[in-house]
């Protein structure tokens, strides 16, 4: 948990070169490495956060704008993966072996089965799943089983099966995210860990897991936001090794919300109550009467962060270190907040308005990109030379409707 | 398309001299967009170094100086073709002055302005709404400065669906993919053909 900030600054640092002089969607880090991955039109650019130029182009790949890219984790040195999602219906998969005599991206595989524009891509913790999702309301699970069978063959994209397609949301997944690994993760002890979470146009968020049969299903239904979920964030280091990560949700209603799931005694609580009266009924639209007792998780929205933005939230970023929360979107504001302790007037909270619940703004900037819109905000290792902790101190990086990519120092006291 | 196909058969039609304008203007002879605007409206994406807008601050200036009204968004719009009737939208009123709502940056004249348009389809089931609306709003995303945030929607009661054909067309990113798709691409391309007369 973030310790309680009193006030913190957000001051421009130069835009990464070139400019991309049209609208691009996102930049996303490597996990480790000092790279960014930036979708627009129908390419990625490759930046090296070290120069803050760019460093490598995939193209060819997609016949409309990618608007999604996510990098694999965990693989040997000098190997690079992205995974791709694009508005023609397809995934793609594209490698860089640094071993290779010309040094480029390849395309490796298209991943072909959605109906409608991918929104979204993320590879699981150990890089096993890749998972989808698309206008036409489902999320496809994909499974690398080149893997299963001991070496991995040369520099292909692996060997990618699907293994559940999800189909309960009623409109556009929007974005889907996968819990991170940490302990608190498998506290529960009575499933898969892996947990993968899905925000849509029918304003819910929905988490899903495998059931001891090996099928995936929904195992809650978030329903709390007024207009179309953009997005979602895990926290990425709960406050403790038992603590499940909480989710960061937000939406074309302006809000930001912090979810927590229901853990242990309260579980059994939760279904006592129900057992006893069926007046008190959470809204389970959609989940199938099959879905397993047991797997079945009650999430309540525990915090709406301060009101800062008056259009839609397009972004939000959770940092790991910091604990801090930066979110972008329609009006062009960057904000940032902090957790401190809750205010302890929890009389006033309920579930439908928890209130900030010791959440605070710490700092806004307007007009981050000018007139244009902000599509995307994330917390980013700096490598560059005007740090004096390459590969540790963070900043925020925004990306535009501009096309500017636009990293962004942080100061706290 | 033949004449039993048309969703609405015989819809009203405005005479030319009956739709608002500016009389101060008329006399300058407007042929569809304010040209004005033309040099945003092919720059913004597609100039090969789109932040020479930005660094040519005299320009930049002028574009932000020079604050629109409702008369000036719906002589962009009002000129957009219907996709079934050889007519404008603001002939068959679809687009209607009255129903277009500024509100002008707030002190900095760069500031973000927002522009609500209400259409009034020309039949409760209009199954062409939403392309109408698309229209409408890519229209005015290539002709309004980029502080101008855009919000098309179906005027209350006139709509069998209105909140989806709402929800659809707020949606930045279903209105990008939308128009990427080939065939509507085609149809809002000719429906703005007497736009850039």
């Amino acid at each position: 948990m973030a310790p309680p900030t009193a006030a913190a600054s957000i001051s421009p640092l130069p835009p990464l070169h070139p400019d991309l002089c049209q609208r691009a969607w996102a930049s996303v880090p490597h996990p480790t490495l000092p790279l960014l991955a930036t979708p627009h039109a129908t390419s990625v650019a490759v930046f090296s956060l070290a120069t803050l130029s760019k460093h490598s182009v995939l193209t060819g790949g997609h016949a409309r704008s990618v608007r999604a890219a996510t990098w694999q984790p965990g693989l040997a040195p000098g190997k690079l993966r992205l995974a791709t999602g694009s508005f023609d219906a397809t995934a793609g998969l594209w490698s860089w072996d640094s071993g290779m005599e010309r040094e480029e991206w390849e395309f490796n595989l298209v991943l072909e089965g959605h109906e409608n524009e991918v929104k979204g891509v993320a590879f699981s913790p150990s890089g096993q799943y890749l998972a989808t999702c698309s206008r036409d309301k489902s999320v496809w699970i994909w499974e690398d089983v080149g893997v299963a069978g001991g070496e991995e063959e040369g520099d292909d994209g692996g060997e990618w099966e699907t293994v559940a397609v999800l189909n309960e949301h009623e409109g556009d997944v929007k974005a889907i995210a996968w819990c991170p690994d940490v302990p608190g993760r498998t506290g529960h002890g009575r499933s898969s860990a892996d947990v993968l979470a899905s925000a849509s146009y029918d304003n819910t968020v929905r988490t899903w897991r495998e059931d001891s049969d090996g099928e995936w299903v929904c195992v809650s239904v978030l329903a709390g936001h007024d207009a179309t979920v953009w997005g979602l964030q895990w926290e990425p280091k709960p406050k403790d090794d038992k603590t499940f990560p909480r989710l960061l949700t937000f939406s074309a209603d302006a809000t930001i919300r912090v979810w927590t799931l229901r853990q242990d005694d309260e579980d059994e609580e939760a279904e006592k109550q129900e057992a006893s009266s069926n007046a008190f009924r959470p809204a389970w639209g959609g989940i199938p009467n099959t879905m397993r007792r047991e797997l079945r998780e009650e999430w309540d929205c525990t915090a709406i962060l301060p009101k800062a933005h008056t259009r839609e939230v397009y972004s939000a970023t959770w940092s790991a270190d910091s604990g801090l929360v930066a979110s972008a979107g329609s009006d062009g504001i960057i904000a940032l907040y902090g957790e401190g302790s809750p205010d302890g007037d929890i009389g006033m909270a309920s579930s439908t308005d928890p209130g900030t619940n010791g959440w605070r703004l710490l700092a806004t900037v307007a007009d981050g990109h000018g007139p244009y819109e902000i599509n995307h905000i994330t917390w980013c290792k700096r490598f560059d030379a005007g740090t004096e902790r390459k590969g540790e101190e963070e900043m925020l990086i925004t990306t535009g409707d501009d096309g500017v990519i636009r990293p962004w120092q942080v100061r706290t006291s | 398309m033949q004449k039993s196909d048309l969703d609405n058969e015989n819809p009203t039609i405005l005479n030319v001299s009956q739709l608002p304008s500016r009389e101060q203007k008329k006399a300058i002879a407007r042929h569809g967009p304010d040209s004005s605007y033309d040099h945003l409206l092919f720059s913004r994406y597609h100039s090969s170094d789109a932040s020479s807008v930005l660094e040519d601050d005299e320009e930049y200036e002028d574009v932000f100086d020079d604050a629109l009204d409702q008369q000036e968004i719906y002589d962009l719009i009002s000129t957009v073709s219907d996709p079934e009737h050889p007519h404008t939208l603001g002939e068959l009123n679809v687009v209607r002055l009255p129903d277009i709502h500024l509100t002008p940056p707030q002190g900095d004249p760069r500031g973000l302005a927002t522009v609500l348009v209400e259409l009034t389809p020309t039949i409760n089931h209009c199954s062409l709404a939403t392309i109408i609306g698309l229209a409408v709003r890519f229209r005015l995303e290539q002709a309004l400065p980029p502080n101008y945030r855009i919000d098309v929607r179906m005027k209350e009661g006139t709509h069998a669906q209105d909140e989806q054909v709402n929800k659809q067309l707020a949606d930045k990113e279903r209105v990008a993919a939308a128009l990427e798709n080939d065939s509507l691409q085609s149809v809002v391309n000719t429906m703005l053909k007497t736009c850039v007369v």
